[in-house]
């Protein structure tokens, strides 16, 4: 029964979003009075409720067991903890969907209702938001209906969760990224509602300046998460695989970053506005995209979901659709923008635009690596995929050149040129710096490799401006210094770690020992267990590491689950300040020993810690207290 | 031609002629860094150089997989020929007789040897080869 009235709630709000859309179209070449306003706002708002109200319930059917639910008896269990009976709705198409939908409702009426009563955009605004929502509502009723039931009779039992999603990053992983992806609807609807509208003269980036930033967090977070996740639960000790689903996911994640840029640039300063518009359409069309990517399951990749070419096509069409519309929209108006002063040269300006062109220039590569494979396989029908050595060759010179740029806008002023001396001495310290440390990193590992040197040194690079500046006690402004140190940090830690981390397989027998290397000077296979735990069978091995000195006790587990019997392998991590020690079981072979990988993951700890600081300093950039 | 006019066509010609050598350099840059993918069959049709770097997509044989040390022997099959292939390290779970595989390495001397053995979230995972070959079949 309630799933009956969650699925006529999200129907009833389906329908009043058409109500609002039509509602609105109505008016578009009228002046709309203020009480028709108010009014279709308040339709709006309570459509959102009704979406609201609907996904409330259909937490509480997956918390109670109703597994009369096809979607719910398919992805979760009686035995699960109430936590990931919760979880479990957005482990698969259907239930993701809804949650996309709801976190879209959720910014939308958040932002609609922030807006001042009679603003201008609002009835524009409007506008933009139900038809996106609407098209996604319908996408979930039509070809993904989260509602369905098994009729005539339920089953019993659910056929439960992945168990590698049983996991509380993986929980929280998926809902921050749409979170994230869902947030730059604000910007997309305002911007296309400004363009729409034809009054140039509106300021319209303080209004979603904020919300911008705030949608860029928790798209960071949560890529973060997922790399996070897979580098522990994967057990393949990696934490970024070039997978075409997690470049569908940096696409957006670099317009953002560039868009936040060139907003800021606007608002401080009057340039790139036309540029910022562009950004703005191009990271929710890329956000569609990803959609599209992963949800129609047209490129293989570990992340595909259940393929189907309904809604494979009905997504092409809707992305395709809302792309073309906001793109046709913005060309139409293209002439008319040019209210937007010069870039003047040598200025911070100028350095954030080239950085700008940079993240669009990544963008493409990342785009065309993605694509190419469906280009060729449909031209040749041969079968290819792109890997990890195009994507580091590729960023190996464009993080370069950022970097570069990064270093030279530290010390530029806005819209003011720099002399070519101050360009000179800016240079300088770092550079040297930079280029010492490579020397000393290189005469400390004896490794030499290119694109890591490359990576080290466009890191160091950023990292010593900062530090530079700080020791010459100039103005900084900290949130911006803290974002970028940690971009700084995060090239240097990718870097140290594609040439340090090594991996070492070994195959021991309980009771054996062996020396691996320098640093590990005994790997002691003490004992291996088997016991039963609440769903899962385990297999935990027991380690003694004397590593540099130190004794170290690692317990690699294997798992089977009994519902799906499906093995999964947790790996034990020692974690340093430097490296992860990380030990993952493998067979047991017809002696009777048993194979390891052990891992040496250098500096991997830094890459989340540097994600962090980007997250925190723009955190600092939008609660900064206006100078009054 | 006015003085405006020709400085907006140089710096047209300079976008063009930048961009289409930043398209050039990616797309060498792909050619030479992309993996093609093949199954058995067509593996051993093909003429591929030896050390060239492939996909090989199939099914682990079924009582193929021989384990010595770290080092690990099997057969991928598509049900029309099989190829032996040889690993070492620790397979993901998902790695089992009778289940699809997709292993990058590369094709010689008569065995592939295998860099990185690639298996799905999905336990039911099969390259998407075989299922359709099996549709014909």
């Amino acid at each position: 029964m309630i799933g009956e009235i969650s699925h006529f709630l999200s129907l009833s709000a389906a329908l009043l979003l058409s109500l609002v859309l039509i509602f609105n179209l109505f008016f578009f070449f009228n002046k709309i009075h203020q009480n028709q306003l108010t009014l279709s706002t308040r339709l709006f708002n309570q459509a959102c409720w009704l979406v609201f109200i609907s996904f409330g319930m259909y937490v509480y059917l997956a918390i109670s067991d109703d597994f009369s639910i096809a979607y719910i008896a398919s992805h979760s269990n009686s035995q699960l903890p109430a936590f990931y009976k919760v979880t479990s709705i957005w482990s698969a198409h259907e239930g993701s969907m809804f949650l996309w939908i709801v976190f879209l409702t959720a910014w939308s009426i958040l932002f609609i209702n922030s807006l001042d009563k009679k603003h201008p955009l609002k009835k524009l605004t409007l506008l933009m938001l139900s038809l996106i929502i609407l098209g996604f509502l319908l996408f979930l009723l039509l070809t993904s209906n989260p509602f369905e039931r098994i009729l005539p009779f339920g089953v019993l039992e659910g056929a439960d969760i992945n168990p590698v999603l049983q996991d509380p990053a993986l929980a929280i992983h998926p809902p921050m990224l749409y979170l994230g992806y869902a947030g730059f609807v604000i910007s997309f609807s305002f911007i296309t509602a400004y363009l729409l509208n034809g009054n140039f003269e509106l300021q319209w980036e303080q209004d979603i300046k904020n919300w911008s930033f705030m949608a860029w967090i928790f798209l960071t977070i949560g890529i973060t998460l997922g790399s996070w996740w897979a580098y522990y639960e994967l057990g393949w000790g990696g934490y970024w695989f070039w997978d075409p689903v997690e470049n569908v996911a940096l696409m957006p994640w670099l317009a953002a970053t560039a868009f936040i840029h060139s907003l800021f640039a606007s608002s401080k300063s009057n340039v790139l506005k036309t540029w910022t518009m562009f950004l703005g359409i191009l990271i929710f069309a890329l956000s569609l995209f990803g959609a599209f990517i992963v949800r129609s399951g047209i490129i293989d990749s570990v992340h595909s979901f259940a393929n189907d070419p309904e809604r494979g096509l009905y997504l092409l069409s809707f992305s395709g659709l809302i792309t073309l519309l906001a793109l046709t929209i913005f060309a139409y108006r293209l002439p008319l923008l040019n209210s937007s002063k010069l870039v003047v040269t040598g200025s911070k300006e100028s350095f954030l635009s080239m950085n700008n062109i940079l993240m669009v220039t990544s963008i493409f590569s990342i785009f065309l690596g993605v694509t190419y494979p469906l280009i060729i396989e449909s031209i040749s029908g041969e079968k290819v995929s792109i890997g990890p050595p195009y994507y580091n060759t590729i960023f190996a010179p464009l993080i370069l050149i950022a970097a570069i740029f990064i270093m030279l806008s530290v010390d530029a002023l806005w819209q003011r040129s720099m002399t070519l001396k101050t360009l000179f001495i800016t240079m300088v310290a770092p550079t040297m710096a930079s280029l010492l440390s490579i020397y000393l990193i290189w005469q400390a590992t004896n490794i030499f490799s290119i694109l890591a040197y490359i990576g080290i040194f466009s890191g160091s690079l950023i990292l010593f401006s900062y530090l530079f500046r700080t020791i010459n006690k100039k103005f900084i402004n900290k949130g911006s210094a803290i974002a970028h140190v940690g971009l700084g940090l995060l090239f240097f830690a990718v870097s140290m770690n594609s040439i340090l981390s090594y991996e070492k397989n070994l195959n021991l027998a309980p009771g054996q020992s062996i020396s691996v290397n320098e640093s590990v000077q005994n790997f002691s296979f003490k004992d291996i267990r088997v016991f039963k735990a609440s769903n899962h069978d385990v297999i935990s091995a027991q380690v003694l590491l004397l590593q540099d000195g130190k004794e170290i006790s690692l317990n690699p587990q294997k798992r089977k689950y009994a519902t799906r019997g499906q093995i999964t392998s947790e790996s034990a991590i020692h974690a340093s300040v430097l490296k992860d020690t990380y030990l993952t079981i493998g067979d047991q072979l017809e002696n009777g020993s048993w194979t390891f990988s052990l891992k040496i993951n250098y500096f991997i700890k830094w890459i989340w810690f540097s994600a962090a600081l980007m997250v925190f300093g723009i955190l600092l950039t939008i609660f900064k207290k206006k100078p009054s | 031609m006015l003085q405006v006019r020709k400085n907006r066509l140089w710096k047209l010609v300079t976008i063009l002629f930048l961009s289409a050598g930043g398209i050039s350099l990616i797309l060498f840059s792909l050619n030479s860094k992309l993996d093609l993918f093949y199954t058995p069959s067509e593996m051993l049709q093909a003429d591929i150089k030896s050390g060239y770097r492939i996909k090989l997509g199939g099914m682990v044989k079924n009582g193929s997989v021989k384990r010595d040390g770290t080092i690990i022997r099997f057969l991928v099959t598509d049900f029309i020929k099989e190829v032996p292939v040889i690993f070492e390290g620790v397979p993901p779970d998902l790695f089992k007789e009778d289940s699809g595989v997709v292993i990058l390495g590369h094709f010689l001397n008569g065995t592939f040897e295998a860099e990185e053995i690639f298996a799905k979230h999905d336990e039911n995972y099969m390259p998407p080869e075989l299922t359709i070959d099996e549709a014909k079949l």
